[in-house]
């Protein structure tokens, strides 16, 4: 979801990805870098993303990721049921409030 | 992306994972570099901040694969490996299954070709042959329609779209090269639009081509080739055929085969040539002339018992006006077109359908033997797999899958076998089965061998695999290498008793096709064949002309005796092993009876020397002579098996009877039995001699008499040099038919043969694969045995009883194997009884006989492993292990 959201931002290539979502959660997220390819494949193989090789502006060779339209679907959908969710964990955390 | 886009791609999306890593830490690395880490530093910080990249590039390529397609995939490429380091053992199965599938393939070939491939026609399940059921001489038969019983069903029809009458004839096409004599068929006249079949060039028949006065013809398209270098202006030319000027009016499709199954016939013309007969009425007007065959197209949704409802209304009509030519039940014999043409021939193929089988789970049994052999020697393999976390299904999967690549193998082997079997197999049956020769490895076939590989692959990994399901996976690791080896020997041995057991049920059956053969070969055809040669000569003939016929033919027949090495010469028609051409009714002057109730019996027209030449010994009376001609008193000779069956008890010689056959009113009337000649065959195959009587040729000069000459010397070359002499006499006289009899009966044979040769080979392949499994059995008990043997004989065993030990486990299998298959041969032998031809032995000494090859097989199978026991060692024994 993380992903999606930031792609959906920017589309950006893979260590960029990282860093974006590194910085975005504050540093909160300890997580190897590595694990987040498995998932974009994931994605890649569902049509959640489309990625092409390009060279960055240092000169590298990138792998850039953008989210297509049945991604972007997908994370409202993902989006809304996890507001859902949240409201349920909030119901039940705090019954009054709701 | 479907899986196949991605499997495909699977290299590319690899080299894309791995390449993003490897940038991934070099440029987290650059960063680190940039804020001042040293680099060596960096690069490992870089990498501790990934993760583990193989991993990571494992897992994200796991995430394109597609698990049970790879699973497999690596399975075959192990199951692979697995077969190469036993090559023996896939030698062995693969070569196994390659005999049992092909022979399998090539059986089914033939039963696609001939039963199952419907006819080349559109709509082909509307077209059922007619013919109405006779019940003269005791069990109904389909007998032919006459002209004017075709002519009533034509006219009053509405089942039917298209009634067209066939029967077969030949026509001497001159004028265009040597004159030859071409097969053809006299059809009503919408043959081709009954079978929905456009003709190449040209028109197809109409109407008015049935007329008396129409001349017209279709080419066959070999013929048009043959002759007319196709060429397609042939159409509306006029060619001469039996010295008559017909017009073609076309050409048929390449491919267009009628009479169905007779590719011989290779010019059709309508029914107008017997409507100008040159018979005393014209042979469309005779009701008692039955020589009609008929095909016809059903209307849509009419079935076969309204079709022939209808049919029988008008037969019984006919019935009622007529008494004398029709009887007066309804009667039709409608069956679907391919039946009538398959006919006879569905049964033998499919009892060698069934024998093939046999072989295959034969071939089967053994092939599960060697695995299990092979998966107990393999079990600490499994263990150790089992141990490292293999599930069981996954073992049992990959076992499959070994079974399933040695199928796969037996199969495409088998296939190679086939293809090369199925043209073997379609000139052993040549001319015996109708369409064996279209038979081929068809997708359908190639679909059946396919099936094949799956259903034996199931066959012969289940009790393999049932076995590893059950068995303590782990148990082997504790114990020494050649753990518990003997293990699934039981169920090994039922195996074997089983391959015995199916062994003996097609030894026997062969046997029971050889027995009857060699009773068929020995059978006395009544007659001395060698030295004889039979032949026609294509001249048309009509009354007009009959004297001149006569003086032709006794003007070759004089050249012919000329000739250096023959003795004797004659005309005769039908000639001996022809068959039963000709046959007419006749009334006893003793005994009259109603028309429609006239005894039947075969008739032949001869010459005087027709009995010397042939070898017929005369038994009683007289032979005819040069004066029984037109002028004298009319006489017959009749065999001995007329004799006996119509003047039982009696003697024939001076009765007197009144046959049907006529060619003028002043020759109708009784005739007299004057000799008795032996039964002759006219058919190889029939058992019973059947009943005959002969005319003197010149007493009723039939039409198309055919020669026969005796010789002395060699039979082929009589016949190279008969073309010169009649082409001495007439050049524009086709000679054709030239057959040495010693070939006619060989031919005759080619269907008892062929399946006697196929069963053969199927009985001889079974015994090998038995002979092989009891081997297998007994060397791998021996073997595994090894350290008991040594133990005994260590012991102060001696030789003879280890020997002893080996033989009586082979003698219990094959004596299992035997009791078992017997019951199994009766039943089988019960099948075979019912497409054979002639009486073989008695039951009992077949059963011996094939008993006896069996353990005979089975102890040359045995005796290797039992003196390999015998011969064993104790130190070596004691040491191996």
């Amino acid at each position: 979801m993380m992903v999606l959201r930031t792609l959906q931002r920017t589309p950006l290539h893979g260590y960029a990805l990282a860093q974006q979502i590194k910085r975005s959660s504050k540093d909160l997220l300890q997580i190897e870098e590595g694990s987040l390819y498995p998932a974009l494949q994931r994605m890649l193989k569902d049509g959640w993303l489309k990625a092409h090789w390009d060279v960055s502006p240092t000169g590298r060779r990138i792998r850039v990721y953008q989210i297509t339209a049945a991604g972007a679907k997908h994370l409202e959908h993902e989006v809304s049921s996890f507001e859902r969710m949240l409201e349920g964990i909030r119901f039940v955390l705090d019954p009054e409030q709701a | 992306m479907n899986f196949l886009q991605q499997l495909i791609l699977r290299r590319k999306l690899d080299r894309d994972v791995d390449d993003e890593i490897s940038e991934h830490i070099a440029e987290k690395a650059a960063e680190l570099e940039a804020r001042g880490m040293p680099p060596a530093a960096a690069l490992l910080a870089a990498r501790r901040e990934f993760g583990n990249p193989a991993l990571t590039a494992e897992q994200s390529r796991e995430v394109w694969h597609y698990a049970p397609v790879e699973e497999l995939l690596a399975d075959l490429r192990y199951a692979l490996r697995q077969l190469r380091r036993a090559p023996a053992f896939a030698a062995a199965a693969i070569v196994t299954l390659a005999l049992g599938i092909g022979a399998n393939t090539a059986v089914f070939s033939v039963v696609n070709a001939v039963v199952l491939r419907p006819l080349p026609f559109p709509d082909s399940h509307r077209l059922v042959s007619v013919l109405v059921r006779s019940t003269q001489g005791g069990t109904p038969h389909p007998e032919e329609l006459s002209y004017p019983q075709f002519f009533e069903f034509r006219k009053h029809t509405a089942a039917i779209e298209h009634l067209v009458s066939y029967h077969d004839t030949s026509m001497a096409l001159s004028g265009a090269g040597d004159a030859v004599n071409v097969p053809s068929e006299i059809v009503s006249w919408d043959l081709f639009d009954a079978l929905r079949v456009q003709p190449l060039a040209g028109r197809a028949f109409q109407p008015d081509d049935e007329a008396a006065a129409a001349h017209t013809v279709i080419l066959g398209y070999q013929l048009w080739r043959a002759k007319f270098n196709a060429d397609p202006s042939i159409v509306g030319r006029t060619v001469s055929l039996n010295r008559e000027p017909y017009t073609v009016i076309g050409v048929a499709p390449r491919d267009f085969v009628f009479p169905l199954g007779n590719r011989d016939v290779q010019l059709w013309t309508t029914l107008a040539v017997d409507a100008r007969s040159n018979t005393k009425e014209p042979m469309t007007e005779q009701a008692g002339a039955r020589f009609l065959q008929a095909i016809a197209r059903l209307r849509p949704g009419i079935s076969i018992p309204r079709a022939t409802a209808e049919l029988d209304s008008v037969e019984a009509a006919l019935g009622r006006q007529d008494p004398d030519n029709y009887l007066q039940v309804p009667s039709t014999w409608i069956t679907p077109a391919v039946d009538s043409l398959v006919g006879d021939s569905r049964r033998p193929i499919l009892i060698l359908l069934g024998a093939v089988g046999l072989v295959l789970l034969v071939a089967c049994a053994n092939v599960a033997n060697l695995l299990l052999a092979r998966t107990a020697e393999r079990e600490r393999e499994f263990a150790v797999r089992a141990s490292i976390g293999a599930g069981r299904g996954r073992i049992v999967r990959q076992l499959l899958t070994e079974s399933f690549t040695l199928a796969l193998a037996g199969s495409a082997a088998g296939i190679l076998l086939a293809i090369a079997g199925v043209k073997a197999v379609a000139r052993l049956a040549a001319g015996s089965i109708p369409r064996i020769e279209e038979a081929s490895i068809d997708g359908r076939v190639l679909a059946f061998s396919i099936a094949l590989a799956f259903v034996t692959t199931v066959l012969f990994s289940l009790a393999p695999a049932v076995r590893l399901a059950r068995m303590e996976l782990i148990s082997p690791l504790k114990e020494a290498a050649r753990g518990n080896a003997a293990g699934g020997g039981k169920f090994r041995s039922a195996l074997v008793v089983f391959q015995i057991a199916l062994g003996l049920v097609l030894v026997s059956g062969a046997g029971l096709l050889a027995s009857s053969f060699g009773q068929l070969m020995r059978r006395d055809v009544g007659f001395r064949p060698d030295g004889l040669l039979t032949f026609s000569i294509g001249l048309p003939r009509s009354l007009a002309n009959v004297p001149a016929h006569l003086a032709f033919e006794s003007r070759v027949i004089d050249r012919l005796r000329a000739l250096p090495g023959v003795t004797d010469a004659a005309l005769a028609v039908p000639l001996p092993l022809a068959g039963d051409e000709l046959s007419i009714s006749f009334n006893i002057e003793e005994r009259p009876s109603a028309p429609s109730k006239h005894p039947v019996s075969d008739i032949a027209f001869v010459t005087p020397d027709y009995f010397r030449t042939v070898g017929i010994p005369l038994q009683e009376g007289r032979g005819f002579t040069e004066n029984d001609n037109a002028s004298s008193e009319p006489v017959l000779i009749v065999n001995r098996a007329f004799a006996d069956k119509f003047f039982p008890g009696e003697n024939a010689i001076g009765k007197r009877i009144e046959p049907g056959a006529t060619t003028d009113d002043a020759r109708n009337g009784m005739r007299q039995i004057v000799g008795i000649v032996a039964n002759a065959s006219q058919d190889a195959l029939s058992s019973a001699p059947t009943p005959i009587y002969y005319y003197a040729a010149k007493q009723l000069p039939w039409c198309c008499a055919d020669y026969v000459v005796r010789t002395t010397g060699s039979v082929a070359a009589l016949a190279s040099s008969l073309h010169s002499v009649v082409a001495s006499i007439d050049p524009s006289a086709p000679v054709y038919g030239v057959h040495p009899i010693k070939e006619t009966l060989s031919k005759a044979f080619t269907a008892p043969r062929f399946q006697l040769l196929l069963l053969g080979a199927f009985a001889a392949i079974a015994l090998l694969l038995s002979a092989v499994g009891l081997y297998g059995v007994l060397a791998y008990a021996v073997l595994s045995r090894t350290r008991e043997i040594g133990i005994r004989v260590a012991l102060g065993a001696n030789r003879a009883i280890v020997l002893r030990m080996v033989l009586r486990q082979a003698a219990l299998l094959v004596a299992g194997g035997v009791a078992i298959g017997a019951l199994g041969a009766i039943a089988g032998n019960r099948l075979i009884n019912t497409i054979i031809y002639a009486p073989p032995m008695p039951q009992s000494i077949l059963l011996t006989a094939a008993a006896l090859i069996l353990v005979i097989t089975a102890a040359v199978a045995a005796i290797v492993p039992a003196r390999r026991a015998a011969a064993v060692d104790p130190i070596q024994a004691l040491r191996t292990e």
